[in-house]
């Protein structure tokens, strides 16, 4: 018998049996059909070599790179110029101290995993925002396609609302291409939202279009593609015709298109998330969620705190105001609303960004790129909170307990989320890729 | 404990004496297993083939990076000595018993007699085990440390099965560095291309299963060689495919064809040819002007001809043809400082439009240096400031060759080692960039991974001293030159095939070879044959692009209906008939524009820029961004790596691309005046399918329009609808 986490003899060990794909039946000339994709919705039980918990995720994307000694992993005992201008204070966790800032948070922390001990060693934007959101070390031969983009391409559809979405868009990481479909193709690149949600990009008919004439639109449409159905159905046209049924069917259905309607929430919840473009975007996330999104990315940018983190971060002019502030209301209320709904079990909340921050303030009061130490936090999804994994030294240079890389986290991730991180994909030319090539399972956080 | 005896005296070949102690052994080993030979095992050769072939270093075991069970080997056994090390000498020398060889840990382990996570690999009565057994009574020498496999050869290495079931039983052979064979059948690793058509068990017997054409590829020992195979369609044996010759590309395809029973498609008619070749050549629809003129011009033989002369000189073609390659060399994608592509791009311009031969457009890009705003082509140095990408790059646009995978280890579908890989990078390792210029350093080394010392340059695959410079101070400051010089050269048959293959599957659809950067020795074309005679015929015509597109699209296969007939419907590698291929975004973008007269605006472009003529990725268009668009950050060789799938759909049901072209331009004129249905229906058919409306579709869309209450209203719907038809969508 074979260990139960592994597959056949074969296709473990020659890393490049393509057999399994064949046999789902997800191999066609032009790599995976969407027809495929939607089928694939009706697989509901666990794949082997996964720790399914969850049935869909928010990331939080701190755009820039969070300070970890200014946020999570606070060194009160260090020197002032590595200790920074914020105090740090108790949280429910025993023992265990964040910045004076995330009040909220530090009241909630025992429904989180704080991982400490985050590590890589490439300090630009761009090469840490991939490797974070794609799990592989980046080169220029192979664009991988990120975390959302493979669960929306393993996992499908659930319901008229696009299974990855990205609020506002996905830009990230100095505009690079990291949050989306990558060798996938643009197919599974995120559903980007804009940054008005009350309008969302091509949802709404053109000016002059009445429902009635967008019907009967549609209806000439039919009849087009009808003439020709016979000579042009290919497996080539096969996922054009599944995207224009995915589109009729998101702009037919009241419920998906209400999802991204945030005047349905109360004033008392939309108060209690912020009016801060995090804290709706968080809760735009969660109604996607609840709509039957697989994986929101929410990108908030703005923390690449090379200068003055004492007047950025809290913004010093008008109190409980700035990103901490912010960033503190709207994770904490995502949390707890998620809990209260009964979401939280089935829904992993991430938050995280590329690398932290020197642990030395530089010149103008700022911290700069610093990868090799780094936190996260992650939430429902079958994480045990109130867990404290890994550890940096007393300055916050590097770990000295734990180190977790980002292609352990990409793992991790993708695992609790139901998505075998050791299958092979077959990309659209033609060549077989494993979804990660590294990395292993975070066992603490279970 | 005399076994431990094996720790002290060993070379550091690792092919130190035997304790005489253990001579015995050797004998009543010999006596018991009944082995013929007491020749000593050499370990690359004889020893790390088994354990490759019972996958204990595949990256799933113990060949991942961090090992498996305190055990570690290289990935598919690239590092011999290392491997013979740590089961010699690691953990104390625990994993061999030289007193008594059969209790070796390293024995009971795969043999299932103790714990092991692997399971049950090599079992106590195989022919492996005692191989393995062998070797340790020897002493698990590592042999002669020169001798290696130098070859395999697979027999047959072409085949086709006349039915599906039939089964073909392969043979392998190696020849080894001191001129020897050994059959190594039982010993290679076999991976079918495509296990629907063709099964491979793992002793290398084949089995037929489905119609079509594949290979099988085989590794052994760091060697790599492919068996290409076709079953035929259930089809009664055909005369002839039907295909006719218009020239030598017309022939390769029908013998394929002929082989495999699968009748061609007949050529397409005018209309369809007509629309086909602009939208390939000069990514452009036909005006309907060229249309009508083109469809009413008598049938001769030279009509097409003339029509594919007048694209190639066009204008179009150097707009469309920059796009092309300005997409394959990443221009002004990832590296490049803002607000400089415009030079590089007039470069790459003029080269197309003097049609320099594709040889000097990539000796100038590999050897420019200057200011990037002055010479154009020093750009390129700015795709990557790390030599090893740079070489990545480089590997994959000119050669076709995805060395990625030797940075860390050997290649495991293709012939390069790590060392390999370093040397070729070697050749990027002197170069400056700063203050908007790309210079030669006077230092710069790539070391080995393993050693740390430098490494002279050598070029992928090139023979004997080819392109060879010296390194450290005796060498050239740059040495770029001599790799340009072998690299960009008509001589150098891995970059006249990779160009060659993807102007193929531009104009074809499928590549001969897939994927297009993927070219290797394992990986063989679907037509061999044609790939050679189009290289030879490419470079008999000085490496010239536009002569290359006029054979390919001159050619029958080219020019045959999309429509399948009968069985080939089920084809997508034999060119039975032409392929369906998505406009690229750009492509789609213009082709709207121009079916409605109405043009788009690009933010900081002149008036009346095309989309295909844009400069650089980063103009902004969410557009094309949603259409879909080569961002430039790498490889654009499949399409629509960004936009596509939903958003793209939404954006053209209700997105500005199609509804804000439906007022103004074309439309308004054809309704202002006084034509007819008739007329209208004819003209946007003419300007978007680049046909008549049939007679269904005129009697529909008559009826339509002569009972819509808003005749404007109506008009405008139907153009709205044949934009977002799966017609339009595609070039047939």
């Amino acid at each position: 018998m074979n260990p139960p986490t592994t597959r056949t003899p074969t296709s473990r060990c020659d890393g490049l049996a393509r057999r399994d794909f064949l046999h789902l039946g997800l191999l066609t000339a032009f790599g995976l059909s969407a027809s495929d994709l939607f089928r694939r919705q009706l697989q509901a039980a666990e794949p082997a070599g996964t720790n399914r918990r969850a049935n869909s995720c928010i990331l939080i994307w701190l755009d820039g790179g969070p300070s970890h000694l200014d946020l999570f992993d606070p060194k009160p005992g260090a020197p002032a110029e590595i200790r920074g201008p914020f105090q740090a204070i108790p949280t429910r966790v025993p023992g265990v101290h964040i910045c004076e800032h995330l009040p909220r948070i530090a009241g909630i922390l025992d429904q989180v995993g704080l991982i400490r001990s985050l590590t890589h060693e490439l300090g630009n934007h761009d090469t840490g925002t991939r490797f974070l959101l794609t799990g592989h070390r980046p080169t220029p031969a192979v664009d991988y396609p990120s975390l959302g983009s493979l669960v929306a391409r393993e996992q499908g559809f659930n319901t008229a609302i696009p299974p990855y979405v990205a609020v506002p868009h996905d830009s990230v990481g100095g505009s690079t291409t990291a949050a989306r479909g990558g060798y996938l193709g643009g197919a599974f690149s995120a559903f980007n939202v804009g940054t008005d949600p009350a309008h969302v990009r091509d949802l709404d008919s053109p000016p002059g279009v009445s429902f009635s004439r967008g019907e009967r639109r549609q209806e000439m449409l039919r009849k087009f593609d009808a003439f020709r159905r016979e000579t042009e159905e290919r497996p080539v046209t096969g996922d054009r015709d599944a995207f224009y049924e995915q589109a009729y069917r998101l702009l037919a259905s009241p419920e998906a298109r209400g999802a991204f309607d945030l005047s349905q929430e109360k004033p008392a919840v939309r108060e209690r998330y912020g009016t801060s473009r995090l804290g709706t975007g968080c809760l735009l996330a969660r109604r996607l969620i609840e709509a039957g999104s697989r994986f929101v990315t929410v990108v908030d940018p703005g923390w690449d705190t090379h200068q003055q983190i004492a007047r950025e971060l809290p913004d010093s002019r008008f109190p409980g105001s700035g990103k901490l502030p912010a960033l503190d209301r709207a994770f904490s209320a995502l949390i707890t609303d998620l809990r209260e709904r009964g979401r939280l079990e089935s829904t992993l909340v991430v938050l995280m960004g590329e690398f932290g921050r020197t642990p030395k303030l530089n010149a103008a009061g700022g911290r700069d790129h610093w990868p090799r130490a780094g936190s996260v936090c992650l939430a429902g999804g079958g994480v045990q909170g109130g867990r404290v994994i890994g550890a940096t030294n007393g300055f916050g240079e590097v770990p000295v307990d734990r180190p977790v890389s980002p292609a352990d986290l990409a793992h991790t991730l993708l695992k609790l989320l139901g998505v075998d991180p050791g299958r092979e994909l077959i990309t659209p030319a033609g060549r077989p890729m494993k979804i990660l090539s590294d990395g292993a399972f975070i066992s603490e956080l279970l | 404990m005399t076994g431990r005896l094996n720790q002290e005296g060993k070379g550091a070949g690792g092919a130190g004496p035997r304790p005489a102690a253990l001579l015995g052994g050797v004998l009543s080993l010999v006596l018991a297993t009944g082995f013929q030979s007491c020749a000593e095992s050499s370990f690359r050769t004889d020893i790390l083939p088994i354990l490759t072939k019972a996958g204990c270093n595949a990256g799933a075991c113990h060949g991942a990076a961090t090992g498996q069970g305190g055990f570690k080997l290289s990935l598919l056994g690239y590092d011999p000595e290392e491997d013979h090390a740590r089961i010699t000498r690691e953990s104390g020398g625990r994993r061999l018993d030289f007193s008594h060889p059969g209790e070796s840990l390293f024995l009971r382990k795969p043999a299932g007699e103790l714990e092991h996570e692997g399971g049950r690999r090599l079992p106590r009565d195989s022919a492996s085990h005692r191989k393995l057994l062998t070797w340790i009574a020897q002493g698990a020498p590592f042999g002669s440390p020169e001798l290696h496999v130098s070859e395999i050869t697979v027999t047959p290495a072409d085949r086709l099965f006349t039915a599906t079931g039939q089964s073909l039983a392969l043979r392998v052979t190696a020849r080894l560095s001191d001129g020897s064979s050994q059959d190594v059948t039982a010993l290679a690793l076999y991976t079918s291309q495509d296990d629907a058509l063709a099964e491979v068990g793992k002793s290398g017997e084949v089995t037929a299963r489905g119609s079509g054409m594949t290979s099988v590829m085989v590794r052994y020992a760091g060697q790599v060689a492919a068996v290409r195979l076709a079953v035929p369609y259930d089809e009664p044996a055909l005369s002839s495919a039907g295909l006719s010759e218009l020239n030598y590309i017309d022939g390769y395809v029908r013998a394929e064809l002929d082989r495999l029973h699968l009748p061609a498609s007949p050529p397409g008619d005018d209309a369809e040819f007509v629309r086909r070749v602009h939208l390939d050549v000069v990514g452009r629809l036909p005006d309907p002007d060229v249309v009508r003129r083109f469809l009413a011009a008598p049938a001769d033989a030279a009509k097409r001809s003339r029509l594919i002369d007048g694209l190639l000189q066009s204008d179009d073609f150097t707009d469309f043809w920059t796009l092309k390659l300005a997409d394959l060399f990443l221009l002004g994608g990832k590296g490049s400082p803002d607000g400089i592509t415009s030079n590089y791009h007039a470069w790459l311009r003029e080269q197309v439009a003097t049609n320099a031969p594709f040889d000097r457009i990539v000796q100038a890009l590999l050897t420019a240096t200057g200011d990037l705003a002055q010479v154009g082509p020093a750009n390129f140095m700015m795709l990557a400031t790390d030599p090893r990408d740079l070489s990545e790059h480089v590997g994959r646009i000119f050669l076709g060759s995805q060395i990625a995978c030797a940075r860390c280890h050997s290649h495991p579908n293709d012939r390069w080692t790590q060392e390999d890989y370093h040397r070729f990078a070697a050749y990027f390792a002197r170069l400056k960039r700063d203050d908007g210029r790309v210079s030669v350093a006077l230092r710069g080394e790539v070391d080995h991974p393993k050693t740390g010392r430098p490494l002279t340059p050598k070029p992928l695959g090139a023979p004997g001293q080819a392109a060879a410079v010296a390194g450290g101070d005796q060498g050239p400051a740059d040495r770029r030159p001599a790799l340009a010089a072998w690299l960009a050269s008509p001589a150098n048959p891995a970059f006249t095939r990779t160009i060659v293959n993807r102007v193929w599957k531009h104009l074809l659809g499928r590549g001969l070879v897939e994927p297009v950067d993927d070219l290797r020795p394992s990986n063989p074309p679907t037509h061999p044959a044609l790939l050679d005679a189009l290289v030879a015929d490419f470079v008999a015509g000085g490496l010239d692009l536009r002569r290359l597109i006029r054979v390919i699209v001159g050619s029958q296969t080219y020019q045959l209906t999309s429509q399948p007939r009968g069985i080939n419907r089920r084809d997508q590698r034999l060119y039975s008939h032409a392929y369906l291929k998505e406009l690229p975004g750009p492509v789609f973008a213009d082709a709207v524009a121009q079916v409605t007269g109405v043009p788009d605006q690009f933010a900081g472009q002149p008036p009346g820029t095309r989309a295909v003529q844009l400069v650089g990725p980063r103009i902004p268009s969410p557009a094309l961004d949603v259409l879909g668009r080569c961002s430039r950050e790498g490889a654009c060789d499949s399409p629509a790596r960004s936009g596509g799938g939903l958003a793209r759909a939404l954006h053209l049901i209700n997105g500005s691309t199609i509804n804000d072209k439906l007022r103004g331009g074309v439309l308004d004129s054809l309704l202002t005046g006084s034509a007819s249905d008739r007329f209208i229906l004819d003209e946007v058919y003419l300007r978007a399918l680049s046909r008549p409306p049939g007679p269904a579709e005129l009697a529909e869309w008559t009826t339509v329009l002569a009972t819509a209450t808003d005749r404007k209203e109506a008009v405008q719907d139907l153009v709205w609808a044949l934009l977002n038809s799966r017609e339009f969508a595609f070039n047939h």
